[in-house]
């Protein structure tokens, strides 16, 4: 179906990244309220990593530091990058929403972000990605261009 | 903090209402997936719906699939294979199915399942086809 590989941590650490940021961002905003700025700095991360994947923080994080030191060790697994990014655009796009309702409705902006990171948690836990799921969904109505092998096989 | 607090309420009910979406979902889909046909076969056997970027797909059904040993697993991509994803009312991955000797859905498991309930789904299904080859 697949011969590409994707290195599975990368996309945990990245996960990691989001989940941090928007718990010091909640938590830390109750104290001093300019930390809420973490969360449109973090959906500019998200959108920048989804389009030019060498801007992508978290991930540079893991290859150029946390890989090569040995801290965390790569998983490559046979995948494909698309939903994964597409995953990743959604929740960068659901932040850039969250950080437009920061200031006049605090509430909904916090409540978007704290859904991103509970999303990302699921992902980081226990490997379900919604946004893999609805690219799968949007795949299937023909609505984006999924590819995949045309044939059912015997395994 | 109460905003916070009230945020954290708001994210709860979200997660409450799509759990329970969830498995209405779940089970509006099982009920209508029942019966659905596709081909026949010598034993009852297994389908399994995947596609591209079903990370639960290669991490954990695929080797519960492989500890069933020898039991015949058709794997369909369920994006190019819209027809019979649609049939088995596959809204999600990886999903899976159990067919008896005849070609009729028995179980249909959507989202992962291990091997035992799957060994389990299948013991069934060859009990019935032994029922069915006695009476």
């Amino acid at each position: 179906m697949s011969s590409q590989v994707v290195d599975h941590s990368a996309l945990k650490v990245n996960q990691a990244g989001i989940i941090v940021t928007v718990l010091v961002a909640f938590i830390g905003s109750a104290f001093y309220r300019p930390l809420l700025v973490l969360i449109p700095l973090l959906a500019i991360v998200l959108l920048l990593g989804t389009f030019v994947p060498r801007l992508a923080l978290f991930k540079q994080l893991y290859f150029k530091v946390l890989k090569p030191r040995g801290i965390v060790k790569p998983r490559p697994v046979q995948d494909r990058p698309e939903p994964h990014n597409f995953a990743q655009g959604l929740g960068g796009v659901f932040l850039a929403v969250a950080s437009v309702f920061l200031l006049p409705l605090t509430v909904v902006g916090l409540a978007l972000a704290l859904l991103v990171a509970v999303l990302a948690f699921v992902n980081f836990a226990f490997g379900y990605c919604l946004g893999c799921q609805i690219y799968f969904q949007l795949g299937k109505r023909g609505l984006i261009k999924a590819t995949g092998s045309s044939e059912t096989t015997r395994i | 903090m109460s905003t916070q607090l009230w945020a954290l309420a708001v994210v709860g009910t979200v997660v409450l209402a799509a759990a329970c979406l969830e498995v209405f979902r779940s089970r509006r889909a099982r009920a209508r997936a029942a019966g659905a046909a596709a081909a026949p076969a010598a034993e009852p056997y297994i389908l399994y719906f995947t596609g591209e970027g079903c990370t639960v797909c290669r991490t954990h059904q695929e080797p519960a699939l492989a500890k069933l040993g020898a039991v015949r697993v058709d794997k369909v991509d369920a994006v190019a294979e819209r027809e019979l994803a649609d049939r088995f009312h596959v809204y999600t991955l990886p999903t899976t199915v159990v067919m008896s000797r005849d070609g009729a859905a028995l179980h249909v498991n959507y989202g992962y399942a291990p091997a035992p309930k799957l060994e389990r789904q299948l013991a069934e299904a060859r009990g019935a086809a032994m029922q069915a080859a006695t009476a």
